[in-house]
């Protein structure tokens, strides 16, 4: 069925959520008239905002179709309310033309704005260089280091001059992969009072340093995912300072959580990159109210119960977060930048990183959006998620707000 | 001694018009000896040459050979491979005793900048480039414009595209100079990697990265050998995106003028920077080139050696 009621629905236009209206959707379309034979819902005086447009996503899928699929994503995407991400896998690098149209094969069956990444580097090993010229012209939006180590000084500064034909955006996790020394925490209290490896902040600022100094000599524009600190954010405010077109986004966990919540020693904060001070955490809100830091990253990255079920140190990072995402953040979020700046940061803000646009919300138009409820609670519980995953650190919390469902290319996703 | 103005040719850079007019003009007649039935004649006749080959070579080194005996002049090859070299023996060494030899030209190549020229200054012979690593090979620019100037007149106003790995070419370098001192205009198209970045030390020539908008008003096109080694070296993803890109098929060529010559300084990496279909077509003009190299490398060792031809 591809008509909808909705009734007693708050939408967001002009900034922000108006009075209760009644919304008719048909095949997407946001209508006057109210469609036959169409499902209704009752809203109850949530919100409907524009669908959210994912940074940071890894699918797994062929490599590692064991731990989660494609079709898993899709499912998380539409149970999280977004319409659309950017995609770079570091189990899947797109290094070729090949593993790019099966990627876009499969995105394109999935009724959502995917947009891939592809790797600087074949097998991102940092040695030879990706046939980026090809992939670009095949729809690659940019390039990615694929969370791993990108290489010598040189070859990175080969591979931006080579990238820079396709006038792409670079994307980077920076990363001193000798500083880090496999540490899976923040060097601070927490790493030196239980005896674990610490990453410094200087793992990334030095590695920042570097590719803003390639990117002014080169002129190229970047992106850096997930940063934890202030000082990355002085480093990058600077960079813009001088001319550089360079963006940035924070990962979700690193504005939820700090250090402190890492002495009970759950493996699903086991995260890459560490979380680091409640001093960085409000660093990042900082950013976000500045303006300093662009975008929200879901970095979702699945792993199986059997990699985090062991202790702390020798998980596997990483946390899934596409269902949880929105009530996870919104509250917080909205709190400190208002709803409109919210929704921007959520939604078109990341999309222009990744080069598209952002799902389209208004009456008269095709409209993807989410419903959610900011008063009510959402229970995290192994359902919540999409596929065999559960590495959550939200498992078993209560989040404040809860999303009644996605409609996303005229397709209704209820969350019950 | 010469009957230039230039007493060593370690470069085009620096060397006058009157000097390129010159070599062009004398290698026309020089080609039409080619020709005859006898290919041979006395202007060099006394005068010893030696072609000290540090750099493994077969066709410059032929062709020097070639022009050499063809201006009947006594010819001895020295190659790094089976020589002193080997054994530790200074360059300076090696100059001073193939100068007891009492030799009166030395063609060299290297793989390093600036061997020629430290062989003209601590010599009494003449010295004739035959490449110094990416620095100028400039009988190849000589070669290449004798060989458009054959077949569309005076280099003036003509505009030549090179494409391919620019950074790492000599013969791009001595075409930049050459071709820009006759009056032509040079483009120059590789991808971002194989371009030399600081390019105010060249002369005006234009930078692309867009092979097609590279040739499309080009009366010559060039296509530079691709090493294989640039794939190692990290410089390039493969040769199959190279030849993608930058490669000079018939589908680039749409984008050309249709008499627009094809060239290549040889040997060819058919199927990597120019297809078989083109470097085999109506256009290609790369066997003539073969041939004009001897011609114009008997004109510049004739010229360098004072023009002796009637005395």
């Amino acid at each position: 069925m591809n008509n909808f009621v909705f009734k007693n629905v708050r939408p967001f236009a002009d900034g922000k959520f108006g009075s209760p209206v009644t919304m008719n959707v048909t095949d997407g379309k946001w209508v006057g008239e109210t469609p036959e034979a169409a499902l209704t819902v009752d809203a109850r005086g949530a919100y409907a905002m524009p669908a959210l447009f994912a940074l940071g996503m890894d699918f797994k899928e062929p490599a590692r179709d064991d731990v989660y699929t494609f079709r898993d994503g899709f499912r998380a995407m539409r149970l999280g309310g977004f319409s659309g991400g950017l995609y770079e896998s570091p189990a899947n690098p797109i290094d070729g033309i090949q593993k790019l149209s099966a990627v876009e094969q499969v995105f394109a069956r999935s009724g959502l704005n995917m947009r891939p990444l592809g790797a600087i580097s074949e097998a991102y090993d940092g040695k030879a260089l990706a046939e980026m010229m090809e992939l670009s012209e095949g729809g690659a939006v940019g390039f990615g280091d694929g969370n791993r180590d990108p290489g010598t000084p040189r070859f990175l500064r080969l591979a931006l001059e080579y990238g820079a034909m396709t006038q792409k955006r670079f994307f980077f996790l920076p990363m001193n992969y000798s500083l880090r020394h496999g540490a899976q925490v923040h060097e601070g209290v927490v790493a030196d009072t239980l005896g674990m490896k610490g990453s410094p902040r200087q793992a990334e600022t030095i590695a920042l340093f570097g590719l803003l100094e390639l990117a002014l000599w080169l002129k190229i524009p970047m992106h850096f995912k997930q940063i934890t600190c202030a000082e990355s954010l002085g480093l990058i405010v600077h960079a813009r300072a001088r001319g550089l077109d360079v963006t940035c986004d924070v990962d979700v966990h690193h504005l939820l959580f700090d250090e402190n919540d890492l002495f009970g020693l759950d493996p699903n904060l086991n995260l890459h990159p560490p979380i680091r001070t409640s001093a960085d955490r409000e660093a990042l809100w900082n950013g976000l109210e500045s303006g300093a830091i662009q975008a929200v990253s879901a970095n979702h990255t699945p792993v199986l119960r059997q990699d985090k079920e062991v202790n702390f140190e020798d998980a596997v990072p990483g946390a899934v977060s596409l269902e949880t995402f929105l009530p996870a953040i919104w509250a917080e979020l909205s709190k400190r930048v208002g709803d409109a700046r919210a929704v921007e940061l959520l939604s078109q803000a990341p999309a222009r990183v990744a080069g598209t646009s952002a799902a389209e919300f208004a009456f008269g138009k095709a409209s993807d959006f989410v419903l959610f409820d900011p008063s009510l609670e959402t229970e995290v519980a192994g359902e919540t998620f999409a596929g065999q995953v559960r590495n959550s650190p939200f498992l078993g919390r209560r989040l404040k707000g809860k999303i009644l469902g996605s409609c996303i290319g005229g397709t209704w996703t209820s969350r019950g | 001694m010469s009957a230039l103005e230039t007493k060593h040719l370690l470069g085009l850079r620096g060397v006058s018009r009157g000097d390129i007019r010159q070599i062009l003009d004398t290698a026309k007649q020089f080609r039409e000896i080619l020709d005859r039935p006898v290919k041979k004649v006395p202007s060099l006749r006394g005068l010893t040459i030696v072609n000290l080959f540090f750099e493994n070579s077969t066709r410059t080194r032929t062709s020097f050979e070639l022009a050499e005996k063809r201006l009947s002049a006594d010819t001895v090859n020295f190659a790094s491979s089976n020589s002193s070299v080997q054994k530790g023996e200074t360059l300076l060494d090696t100059l001073r005793n193939i100068e007891a030899m009492k030799i009166d030209v030395v063609v060299v190549r290297h793989k390093g900048t600036g061997v020629p020229k430290f062989l003209a200054d601590n010599s009494r012979a003449i010295i004739v480039n035959a490449g110094d690593g990416a620095h100028e090979h400039p009988t190849q620019s000589l070669l290449d414009m004798f060989t458009i100037e054959s077949k569309l007149g005076s280099m003036e106003g003509k505009r030549v595209t090179i494409v391919g790995d620019i950074r790492h070419s000599r013969v791009a370098r001595s075409n930049a100079w050459g071709m820009t001192t006759m009056g032509a205009h040079v483009t120059f198209c590789g991808p971002a990697t194989l371009l030399p970045r600081n390019r105010e030390g060249f002369p005006d020539v234009t930078w692309e990265s867009d092979v097609r908008r590279a040739v499309h008003d080009a009366d010559a096109v060039i296509a530079l050998r691709l090493q294989k080694e640039r794939m190692e070296d990290s410089l390039l993803p493969s040769l199959r995106e190279y030849r993608n890109f930058f490669g000079i098929t018939h589908d680039v060529l749409e984008s050309a003028k249709s008499s627009v010559l094809i060239m290549h300084p040889g040997p060819i990496n058919r199927g990597v920077e120019l297809d078989s279909e083109i470097a085999d077509g109506p256009n290609s003009v790369i066997l003539e080139q073969v041939t004009n190299g001897v011609a114009v490398r008997m004109s510049a060792l004739y010229l360098l050696s004072g023009g002796r031809a009637n005395e």
